[in-house]
């Protein structure tokens, strides 16, 4: 099913839903909302659409989804024909996976906050903010240093999930907020495999993967 | 006080959108240093459609102008005049002020990255510039000294996506402009309308010598892009330098030619930090010892 | 200044690059396609940008701002804006000098590198921060010892002191020892670069990684921070 995202080019939520439809090669329209300055997303019109007024809303016939999550399993429920990003055919894996897309909204409550109060101007208190963020990347840092102990490139396992989408955009959007990934190796590792996926996609605040291309000599 | 803050009193900076408070509503902000408050007051006669405002400087009241779609204040008691935008009363052109963004990095380094095109292919890919049209080529810097303002011409770069108008890649052509120490002005191909140019400009308020809050602004021939649109074309553009002007060291920016190294695409820096330099703009500025 | 552990080489593989900072020194530590490590002073001489923002590209570091190509050697060897421009020799990253050892990379920002030699350690464990002076983390350290891998009668020593290395052995029946190599970031930042001896299973190191997370807590916590 084709669908229309409605979006805002620096929320991570919303690029949780463009990242994953880019890497499923899945087509959809953009309807970009004006979330900073204009705080469109409080307006009547679009609290009529979502009453919590929160971006991305993914519409899709009289399908309407508000949160980033679930979307990622709409999208890959529908696309993902080897089920490996939505692994239904492995129990382990797929519980493993709702945990993680669980801590995923964690980080947007800290990180994501942090960030939208350091990037724009948003009133929040900073500190508190600060030290919750600090503590979710500590909690992330500790399970990736473990996976990859076990040879795991990944939060689930050996294959990316919707999950690592889900935390991928607010841990990769840290810096935005003042927190450097510098004492995160873990982190740093799992950031740069996943910045390196065949059909990747960016957003300001994260690079391109400049390094998947060819060296200079051999550009054409 | 020292020099450099006292030159830089003197100039205008931008506190807030015209429209962004409501009558009665309040933010607090800084402008070089000093803590400031923004009220919007309540409207004088009822076919006002936004309201003015008022802006305290430690509790004092200070001067504000309206240009540009933004609210403008001066510290300073001799304050030089705030230089003009001519497209900004073309009735035919789309207003887009773009909102707020902080960046903790000096208000000069956020100045000299607009003047900036060498960047384009690295850090706005597929949009502004990409591999392997890397090439700068030649073009004409020089001060105006009609009205002291830096300007650049003859600046042509291959561009995959110009404008949210622009559809597929096209040669564009740039002018810049630096009217004040702390704003930049371009002119660009604009891909709807070849014979005239779009106007895009960022205003820097300058909170301290290393963190400031920039205020893109546009002036455009666009009539099928939304607001929403144009807004999140330019943010996603300035979002993409922001990761880079908080980490570019020193914090400050060097004006003694040596420290950094420019090779021939960085001209308009070269004849901005001198221009500074000429000027004694030094806030924001790394100690110069003359 | 002196020799200092800034990553295990586990946690930079090939085409990758980092930032580490020693005191006031910032670097940017890389590694290229072929495998060759190294650190650079954490700023292009162009305008300035920080290095570690940078790319790998086959044997070069280019810079994430105008996409300069900086060879092993530190020369710039490639400007994009001018593609036919042989850059002048002039044109250097400030290099320090690094080595890889013992599963640790060393650098030293202001003289010859010193690695210390930690005896038969292979298995990487990982990295960790603490909020902590160094001398905080090396009591921490010292002091909670594993409950089943290292068993009470462990023995800590010190076996080096500029860098300050830890080793912990055990006396007891359980024989895999631990070494410890701490990296001074500044007066409130310690990164504790934790090996384990190659008898090591995945299970002990999983259950060291989580050891060293329960010490890092106890240790900030007495130190007053808790982050
Ligand atoms: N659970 C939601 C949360 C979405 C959310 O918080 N979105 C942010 C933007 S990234 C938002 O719209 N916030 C409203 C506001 O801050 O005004 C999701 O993951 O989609
Ligand atoms: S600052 Fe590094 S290439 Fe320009
Ligand atoms: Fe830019």
């Amino acid at each position: 099913m084709s669908f229309t995202l409605h979006d805002y080019v620096l929320s991570g939520n919303c690029y949780k839903v463009r990242l994953l439809a880019q890497l499923l090669e899945v087509s959809y329209t953009i309807n970009p909302v004006d979330f900073h300055p204009g705080k469109a997303h409080k307006s009547p019109s679009f609290l009529a659409l979502n009453p919590h007024g929160t971006l991305p809303v993914l519409e899709s016939g009289d399908t309407v989804l508000t949160d980033s999550a679930a979307m990622l399993v709409w999208i890959a429920q529908q696309h993902d024909k080897q089920h490996t990003w939505w692994p239904i055919n492995d129990a382990e894996c797929l519980a493993m996976t709702v945990q993680w897309l669980g801590f995923s909204s964690q980080l947007t409550e800290s990180i994501g906050q942090l960030r939208l109060h350091t990037m724009l101007n948003r009133p929040a208190d900073a500190e508190t903010l600060r030290r919750q963020s600090i503590r979710h990347l500590r909690e992330l840092e500790n399970h990736l240093t473990e996976q990859s102990i076990r040879g795991q490139a990944f939060l689930c396992g050996k294959q990316p999930t919707v999950a690592d989408i889900a935390c991928f955009a607010y841990t990769a959007l840290s810096p935005d907020a003042g927190l450097e990934h510098t004492l995160y190796p873990g982190i740093r590792g799992w950031l740069h495999r996943i910045r390196c996926l065949e059909g990747f996609l960016t957003m300001p605040g994260i690079y391109e993967a400049h390094e998947t291309r060819n060296e200079h000599t051999a550009a054409s | 006080m020292n020099a450099a803050l006292e030159h830089a009193l003197q100039d205008w900076y931008p506190v807030a959108m015209v429209g962004e408070l409501a009558p009665g509503e309040c933010k607090h902000s800084k402008l070089l240093g000093v803590d400031i408050t923004v009220l919007a007051n309540h409207a004088g006669n009822a076919t006002e459609s936004t309201p003015t405002i008022t802006v305290r400087a430690d509790g004092a009241p200070v001067d504000v102008q309206q240009a540009f779609d933004h609210w403008w204040v001066c510290l300073g008691n001799k304050p030089r005049s705030l230089f003009t935008i001519e497209e900004a009363s073309e009735a035919d052109r789309r207003f887009v002020p773009c909102g707020v963004v902080r960046v903790a990095c000096s208000p000069l380094r956020a100045v000299e990255n607009f003047l900036d095109i060498a960047h384009f292919p690295f850090v706005h890919t597929g949009v502004l510039g990409a591999e392997p049209h890397t090439e700068v080529y030649k073009y004409d810097v020089k001060v105006d000294e009609s009205v002291d303002e830096v300007i650049a011409t003859n600046i042509k770069f291959y561009q995959p996506q110009a404008a949210k108008s622009a559809e597929g890649g096209i040669q564009t052509e740039y002018i810049y402009r630096v009217p004040a120490p702390m704003a930049a002005v371009l002119y660009k191909t604009c891909p709807l309308k070849p014979d005239a140019l779009d106007v895009i400009a960022l205003f820097v308020q300058p909170l301290d010598e290393q963190t400031c809050d920039v205020w893109p602004w546009m002036a455009l021939y666009d009539d099928t892009s939304t607001q929403a649109e144009l807004i999140q074309f330019q943010q996603l553009i300035f979002l993409q330098d922001r990761s880079i002007l908080e980490n570019q060291l020193p914090k400050k920016l060097p004006l003694d030619p040596g420290q950094e190294i420019p090779t021939k695409a960085d001209y308009t820096s070269v004849a901005y930090r001198r221009w500074l330099k000429k000027r004694g703009a030094y806030y924001g500025a790394l100690e110069v010892h003359p | 200044m002196s020799t200092q552990p800034v990553s295990l080489s586990r946690d930079l593989t090939i085409k990758q690059v980092m930032r580490a900072e020693l005191g006031d020194v910032d670097m940017a530590v890389w590694r290229s396609a072929s495998g060759v490590v190294s650190a650079w002073e954490n700023r292009c001489p162009h305008r300035g940008m920080r290095l570690s923002h940078g790319f790998v590209r086959g044997e070069s570091l280019a810079c994430a701002y105008h996409g300069w190509h900086y060879n092993c050697a530190g020369a710039c060897h490639y400007i994009p804006a001018h593609p036919e421009l042989a850059p002048p020799k002039t044109i250097k990253a400030n290099a320090y000098n690094i080595a890889e050892a013992s599963g640790i990379i060393w650098v030293n920002a202001t003289g010859n590198v010193a690695p210390i030699d930690i005896p038969s350690s292979t298995v990487p464990v990982r990295s960790i921060p603490i909020a902590c002076p160094v001398e905080s983390a090396l009591n921490g350290f010292s002091k909670h010892t594993h409950q089943s891998l290292l068993t009470q009668h462990t023995q800590a020593e010190i076996i080096a002191d500029t860098p300050y290395v830890l080793a912990l052995t055990p006396v007891g029946s359980n024989s895999v020892g631990v070494y410890i190599a701490f990296q001074h970031v500044n007066d409130s930042t310690t990164v504790a670069h934790i090996t384990a001896t190659d008898n090591a299973s995945m299970n002990d190191v999983v259950a060291l990684s989580r050891w060293a997370n329960e010490v890092r807590d106890i240790t900030e916590f007495s130190a007053g921070v808790s982050e």
